[in-house]
């Protein structure tokens, strides 16, 4: 189970950030074998946490994308826990990684309610603007995702460097609220995905 | 006398800027189509201090990309036909994003004149702008108006008589991207564009000025791919993103530069707009207000609907040819009034009071399983009216793909005459919880043929972008006349196909046709399906107009108490087929122009097949269980 768990939260991961999650990418990200990752992506199949698309890309199922989404967190929150504990740096990363699927979700949240002031950070520090919670700002570092998108986002007013609010983030998975340039936006989720921002 | 002055109205959505446009031109308008494409093209003519001024609304756009039809159509216009004065409607309250647009305007170096409108507002809000400062900084006169008002409207055509035909300066942009601008222009000319445009647009990787260019001079590009790329490795970003930057930041130096605060002021629509975005409230609201729109469009419908039924009893005897036509209008009549015209007055009232986008943000994430996003939503909504303005509607999607797939999904929501059948017969043989079995049913079919188009059809789902207007007190002018232009738009499509489809009718029954359409429609209809043989026509017929099918099926069977003559099971599937079977005649026409006729009779077909399909399962459903 801790392999399955493994493998989902690297691809949620991956498409977290907007790229597309392929056996070449997981088994670089996961420091295995290709034939392994087509092996384990077999088995997930069968588990019904994952589906194939064409292009040999690995899309999430909604079980899969739940999972992945709530190991990423258990990682993150563990993460923050073991700096807040002084833990050397870089032992960090592997150790998150062990506990992340030993944490109950009442243990996580405790450990959350510790460490709470320190946002949690992804490990470029860079968040997807859907990270951001209700009131919270940040400001725009990056543009994922293709030309058309890109001057879509930016002709919109967020550009690099723009600061952005979140007002609303809780539609059930669904748009976004944030408050830029003296406007409020609705950004579909994908749309909102694709920008980075820093979170001081 | 002067000649004949050329002014375009250019400026980003929700600014006043079809305002100001009706305030200039009142009843002197003309609204029709760019040629050759489905966008509005409004035009009206007015006299002032002696000269007569042309004056063309062009499409609202945040930006002068190339990502949408609107965006190029008045980028276009702009460069090409060249009108003596570009008029520049910004909204003050929020300047820096409009002048985004005013200073891509200033790069095709076009006569500009801007209004400085909603100046009222600004002031409530505890903000002044220094309005001489603005037009040193941009170089063009600066108007203010308040366009509800027309107030400043006499001083913006001063200004625009004085200064016609005068040249803008381009915009001062950062060191480096001006020396690439002025390394390509003389390379440039001679195209038809202002060559400064031109180059910057070519670093901003725009699509179709890479194609003008590439036609002519194919060897600047590969100059401008390596300029893009020098300043890509300088800023580590793409090179539109760069640009669109540089033109930010250069708005918001201006804003600041002009702007200043005497009082911060709360806005009094922020509660509002909390409790319209929080999931736990938006859906119960958003389910309010469309019951509620219901109710209302029905009672003042049903209430009006008396006239109508006086009237077609007095033509009772005349010859049949000259009825069927008068019938024809009067039935277009009937609908239009008392249904489709309260109906778009309440849409608009919404509409212009914030609350649509509200609805469109709430249901975007139903609308991305479809493929589509939150905005067509809008001309879902609209369609429970009439499918016809919903169709012409879905305009607002972004591109080609969305846009055909959101006319399948909105033709599909029925519409009031549709409504109108199901609740009369349904509704009052069976109840209104069948009628909602119906409706959810209908709408579980929909979604599942959204989502199977969705997979089918090429091309990557567009995401929602969209700007959020604050709530107001909705202009009642602007709402007047949009319910008007809708109707308009209803009446020019709907009449001439109801009035001939009227006679057609009439000369089926006459000439003892229908009899034989009957016979030759009963292996589906009293086969497959399970209804009378009588319904074949009454079906036929509805194409024509949906509300007929009540009316026909009245006539037909001799009264108006169905349930004595259909069984339960009998009324369900009409029902069901009713909802599911065929756009009518005045919406297919609508779906032609707006999506090509291969796509709606591609559409109709599927639409047909589906509803004997599931109206013949659904025929022994019901017998099982009535």
């Amino acid at each position: 189970m801790e392999r399955v768990e493994e493998y989902l939260e690297a691809i949620f991961r991956l498409k977290e950030r907007g790229e597309k999650a392929t056996v070449t990418r997981l088994s670089q990200l996961l420091h295995v074998t290709p034939a392994s990752v087509t092996q384990m992506l077999r088995k997930l199949l069968q588990m019904g946490f994952i589906s194939r698309q064409p292009y040999g890309e690995i899309s999430l199922t909604r079980r899969g994308e739940e999972l992945g989404r709530k190991v990423l967190r258990k990682h993150r929150v563990a993460e923050e826990f073991l700096r807040y504990l002084q833990v050397p740096e870089d032992k960090i990363h592997d150790k998150a990684c062990e506990l992340e699927h030993h944490l109950s979700d009442e243990v996580e949240r405790a450990m959350h309610r510790k460490v709470e002031g320190e946002r949690l950070k992804s490990p470029s520090g860079l968040l997807p603007l859907t990270a951001l919670l209700e009131g919270e700002e940040g400001v725009v570092e990056r543009l994922t995702g293709g030309r058309g998108l890109c001057q879509r986002i930016s002709a919109m007013g967020l550009t690099p460097g723009t600061r952005v609010k979140m007002v609303r983030s809780s539609m059930f998975g669904g748009p976004i609220l944030v408050f830029v340039r003296g406007t409020t936006l609705a950004l579909g989720r994908g749309v909102a995905t694709r920008i980075l921002v820093r979170v001081d | 006398m002067d000649k004949v002055i050329k002014v375009s109205l250019a400026g980003q959505p929700n600014v006043g800027k079809s305002v100001i446009f009706n305030q200039l031109t009142g009843l002197h308008q003309h609204i029709g189509n760019w040629p050759g494409k489905t966008v509005e093209k409004a035009e009206g003519t007015l006299h002032f201090g002696g000269h007569t001024i042309e004056v063309l609304d062009l499409p609202g756009t945040y930006s002068l990309s190339s990502f949408t039809l609107e965006e190029r159509i008045a980028r276009e216009h702009i460069a090409l036909e060249k009108p003596d004065v570009v008029v520049n409607v910004i909204d003050a309250c929020s300047l820096e994003r409009n002048l985004f647009l005013t200073l891509q305007l200033l790069e095709l170096e076009a006569p500009l004149v801007v209004a400085l409108n909603q100046m009222d507002m600004v002031k409530k809000r505890g903000v002044q702008i220094d309005v001489a400062k603005l037009e040193k900084e941009l170089g063009v006169p600066v108007v203010p108006t308040v366009a509800i008002t027309g107030k400043g409207l006499k001083q913006l055509l001063e200004k625009v008589i004085e200064n016609r035909g005068r040249k803008a300066r381009f915009p001062r942009y950062g060191r480096e991207i001006e020396r690439k601008i002025s390394k390509l222009e003389k390379k440039l000319e001679g195209l038809g564009y202002p060559p400064k445009w031109l180059a910057l647009k070519l670093l901003e990787e725009d699509e179709e000025v890479e194609k003008i260019v590439e036609a002519s001079r194919p060897d600047i590009l590969l100059l401008v791919r390596r300029m893009r790329k020098e300043l890509e490795k300088m800023h580590g970003e793409r090179a539109p993103v760069i640009i669109a930057s540089e033109r930010y930041s250069l708005a918001g130096r201006i804003a600041k530069e002009v702007q200043s605060v005497t009082q911060a002021g709360g806005v009094l629509s922020d509660k509002l707009d909390r409790l319209t975005t929080n999931p736990l409230t938006a859906y119960p609201i958003l389910v309010l207000v469309v019951l509620s729109v219901f109710l209302l469009v029905f009672q003042i419908g049903g209430k009006l609907t008396w006239i109508f039924d006086a009237a077609s009893e007095k033509l009772e005897t005349i010859h049949w040819l000259p009825r069927s036509a008068l019938e024809g209008l009067l039935a277009a009549a009937s609908v239009a009034l008392p249904y489709i015209i309260p109906f778009y007055l309440i849409l608009h009232l919404l509409e212009d009071s914030g609350y649509l986008p509200r609805a469109a943000f709430a249901m975007d994430s139903l609308m991305h399983r479809m493929g589509l996003h939150g905005k067509a939503f809008i001309p879902a909504m609209l369609g429970f009216g009439c499918d016809v303005p919903a169709c012409l509607g879905c305009r607002v999607m972004e591109t080609e793909r969305d846009k055909v797939l959101a006319a399948m999904v909105v033709t599909m929501v029925p519409c009031a005459a549709t409504s109108a059948v199901i609740l009369g017969l349904v509704g009052k043989c069976l109840g209104l919880l069948a009628v909602l079995v119906l409706y959810v049913i209908h709408f579980a079919i929909v979604f599942m043929l959204g989502r199977l188009l969705f997979k089918v059809l090429p091309g990557e789902p567009v995401g929602l972008i969209m700007e959020m207007p604050p709530y107001r007190v909705p202009h009642l002018p602007t709402v007047l006349k949009e319910t008007w232009g809708r109707t308009l738009e209803f009446l020019k499509i709907a009449v001439p196909l109801v009035v001939l489809g009227s006679v057609g009718l009439a000369a089926l029954y006459e000439t003892g046709a229908a009899d034989v359409i009957n016979s030759v429609l009963s292996p589906v209809t009293v086969g497959w399906l399970g209804l009378p043989a009588v319904t074949g026509t009454v079906l036929l017929m509805g194409i024509l107009r949906k509300e007929m099918l009540l009316i026909l099926l009245a006539a037909t069977v001799g009264t108006t108490n169905f349930s004595s003559v259909l069984t339960d099971a009998q009324i369900l599937v009409f029902g069901m087929v009713s909802l599911l079977y065929l756009p009518c005649i005045s919406t297919f026409a609508a779906l032609t122009k707006e999506i090509g006729w291969k796509r709606a009779v591609g559409i109709s077909l599927l639409r047909i097949s589906l509803a004997i399909f599931v109206g013949g399962i659904f025929y022994r459903i019901a017998r099982l269980l009535c």
